[in-house]
């Protein structure tokens, strides 16, 4: 090695040091945090707790007269897990469909989307928060999975994307077979399609997982909080517990992400290669 | 079919079935003795007068006028609810339209049959047909469920507050109030009422630079992220892309609210100073100024890079090594290189990625929202100096019910945004070929 390609080796790694350390810093802040031996903001000096105890989790669990962590948990398992099953059929059926048939709509749906992606998914928020307000639907944890699972099918470019890079013939020789359509799909498309079903389901999973805007306008009542919204409630006396829940529901997605990274390049490759 | 619009097909067509077709939906079906296929069609123009007659008409009445009786407490009446009719009136629109559309499918059946000389008992037997229908048209079964739930939670809801947008709606006038059409004087008032209209083009300042350097900051980050980790001196480079992907896998919110526990009173960054012997400083506060708004372009760079890093190296991974090869030899520098040949290439296949950034990042509802929220600020009309055009819709639409100027707002920004992209993205490559992927 020249002393130039030791230098380059030197501050590029260096350089690597200081921004993994950015990014990695706040989430080590949070691990210690949560394992701090008392609850407020006050307590740690700087980064770094006084004490050292797993109090933050036991009081997350145990203590929940007034933040009930294990009923919100419950309840964002639920609306994820149902939104996403949900979510995952309808946008696998539109993708598949767009992609592999040619009919006069198809032009019209296409467009359409696009133009409806473009209104602020705000503005359609409001508009739901103002109908369920007067519909008295507010408060409902199905309604919640209703609105994730429809507005799924909107993001369905990435899918198809993937059924676009499927040979044709595959399914044409099906067809002169005289396999019906509905057969097709379900014993071709389907088992050709395990990566992206598995790319669907987690990030129809991870939104609902994660969303605190619709939550926060629908959900009212204390007992139906999921975790986003109970955590936002937290203020800096309850720092341990804040820390302690964050990282309690952020390791499960983390790990998901982990097992699942070679599907999220291709995934997020393949949405912008084809959009 | 031949590409004449339907309905003059079926004027010139001359058998008396499709007259029969033209004038009761259905009537033609059941003369061709495709009985269930008839009964169908005729039950939904019944159920479809049926509604009309009940409760359609005077929906539609209703949507004209949103009401006309306001409820008096003291007397005990009940008025009417503009907002309720409002919606009634809506459905009513999407049911006629969808009767529409059912009247023309059965145009289309009634001269299919009898272009296929199918009348008279030789069409097939109803549930064949069904399941002939379910396969050559699989993908109108397919698609039903994923239109008629965008329909309901996307479009219809777009509907209402386009107009929501219409109407004096919010305020003090809210139900039981009656809520009435006033055009366009909600646009006129975003745009011209003093405190109003300074606001607006404030924010639409401030939203317009956040969304260029945010976007800016994030794509490049990401990209030079992704150059540094394809260096070659690097080993283990999958522990080394760990770290961002860690920041992506934390659910934004979490972070957004980690971060505000850190630029708090009580967060570290203040406890430090404070130890040094300073006075705490308020980094987010309602005068923290150009702090505040410095602080959310890093969050979000945070927040956003590990995303457009993993793309950026998805992209980079197709690139032809060769050509960098070649550049050496002809003695280009590695900055020559990136300039002539990364970013071309990496911009080239992008361009659809940044418009949606730029967009998202136009409509970043959650950085102010939670670093700052709730704050207003003289000078603004409910809203803060950090505030976007889509925080200042929730202040003023979720927070304090101005609903007709919030979906002014909204409506302002979806015309800004849709305007901007598609300009951009229909002369982008990655449009043109659409459907050359295959």
């Amino acid at each position: 090695m020249n002393w130039r390609k030791r230098m380059d080796w030197l501050w590029s790694h260096a350089l690597l040091i200081v921004i993994c350390f950015i990014f990695f810093f706040p989430v080590l802040w949070l691990i210690l945090a949560s394992f701090s031996a008392t609850g407020s903001i006050y307590d740690l000096s700087g980064f770094f707790p006084k004490a050292f105890s797993l109090n933050g989790y036991i009081t997350l669990f145990g203590d929940t007269v007034m933040y009930d962590y294990p009923n919100w948990l419950k309840n964002t398992l639920f609306v994820a897990v149902c939104s996403s099953i949900l979510g995952t059929t309808l946008v696998i059926l539109t993708a598949y469909t767009i992609s592999r048939f040619q009919f006069k709509a198809r032009k019209v749906l296409m467009k359409s989307t696009l133009v409806l992606s473009m209104f602020p998914g705000f503005m359609t928020m409001t508009a739901v928060y103002l109908l369920m307000v007067n519909f008295n639907l507010i408060n409902q944890l199905w309604a919640l999975i209703l609105i994730y699972a429809a507005g799924a099918p909107m993001g369905y470019l990435t899918q198809k994307g993937y059924f676009d890079s499927i040979s044709a013939s595959v399914f044409e020789a099906a067809r002169l077979d005289g396999a019906s359509n509905f057969r097709i799909f379900r014993s071709i498309a389907l088992p050709l399609s395990k990566p992206i079903i598995v790319y669907t389901a987690l990030t129809q999973f991870a939104w609902p997982w994660s969303d605190f805007i619709l939550p926060n306008l629908l959900l009212k009542n204390k007992n139906l909080w999921t975790v986003a919204v109970g955590l936002m409630h937290l203020d800096e006396t309850q720092f341990t517990r804040f820390a302690a829940g964050s990282i309690f529901i952020a390791v499960p997605i983390v790990i998901l992400y982990f097992a699942l990274s070679g599907f999220l390049v291709s995934g997020v490759t393949a949405g912008a290669a084809k959009e | 079919m031949n590409g004449k619009p339907l309905i003059l097909q079926a004027v010139q067509c001359p058998s008396p079935r499709v007259k029969a077709s033209m004038i009761l939906m259905g009537l033609g079906q059941i003369l061709s003795r495709e009985y269930i296929k008839g009964l169908l069609y005729l039950a939904s123009l019944a159920a479809y007068v049926g509604y009309l007659a009940m409760i359609g008409i005077t929906d539609i009445a209703g949507f004209i006028t949103l009401g006309t009786v306001e409820a008096d407490p003291w007397l005990g009446t009940a008025g009417d609810d503009s907002i309720i009719m409002m919606l009634r009136g809506l459905l009513a629109i999407v049911l006629t339209v969808g009767i529409v559309l059912l009247y023309r499918s059965n145009l289309r059946d009634i001269l299919e049959t009898e272009q296929l000389g199918l009348y008279g008992g030789n069409a097939l037997p109803f549930p064949e047909a069904v399941r002939h229908f379910l396969d050559r048209k699989f993908y109108i079964v397919a698609l039903a469920l994923p239109v008629i739930g965008v329909m309901v939670f996307n479009v219809i809801p777009i509907l209402f507050m386009i107009l929501i947008s219409f109407t004096n709606y919010g305020g003090n006038i809210i139900p039981p109030k009656l809520v009435d059409w006033t055009g366009l004087d909600s646009f006129r008032r975003v745009l011209s009422l003093t405190g109003i209209r300074e606001t607006f083009f404030r924010i639409l300042g401030w939203n317009m630079i956040w969304a260029l350097a945010s976007t800016a900051v994030n794509y490049f980050g990401g990209l030079g992220l992704a150059l540094l980790l394809n260096k070659k001196c690097f080993k283990f480079k999958k522990f080394w892309r760990m770290f961002p992907i860690i920041a992506y896998a934390v659910p934004g919110f979490i972070t957004l609210l980690a971060f505000k526990f850190l630029f708090s009173y009580g967060g570290p960054i203040n406890y430090y100073i404070t130890q040094a012997g300073s006075s705490a400083i308020g980094f987010l506060d309602i005068d923290a100024g150009l702090k505040a708004k410095l602080i959310g372009l890093g969050v979000n760079a945070w927040i956003s890079i590990p995303t457009s890093m993993l793309l950026a190296t998805g992209i980079l991974s197709n690139m032809n090594e060769s050509l960098y090869e070649a550049a050496s030899i002809d003695g280009a520098s590695p900055w020559q290189q990136f300039k002539k040949i990364t970013l071309p290439f990496v911009v080239f296949s992008t361009t659809p990625v940044l418009i949606t950034n730029f967009i998202g990042n136009f409509n970043n509802f959650g950085i102010f929202y939670f670093l700052r929220g709730g704050l207003y600020m003289d000078g603004y009309f409910l809203a803060s100096d950090t505030d976007l055009l889509i925080n200042w819709l929730y202040n003023l639409s979720i927070d304090n019910n101005y609903y007709s100027i919030g979906a002014a707002v909204s409506l302002i920004i979806f015309i800004i945004t849709s305007v901007l992209s598609l300009s951009v993205y229909v002369r982008s490559n990655a449009y043109r070929k659409e459907d050359t992927y295959r």
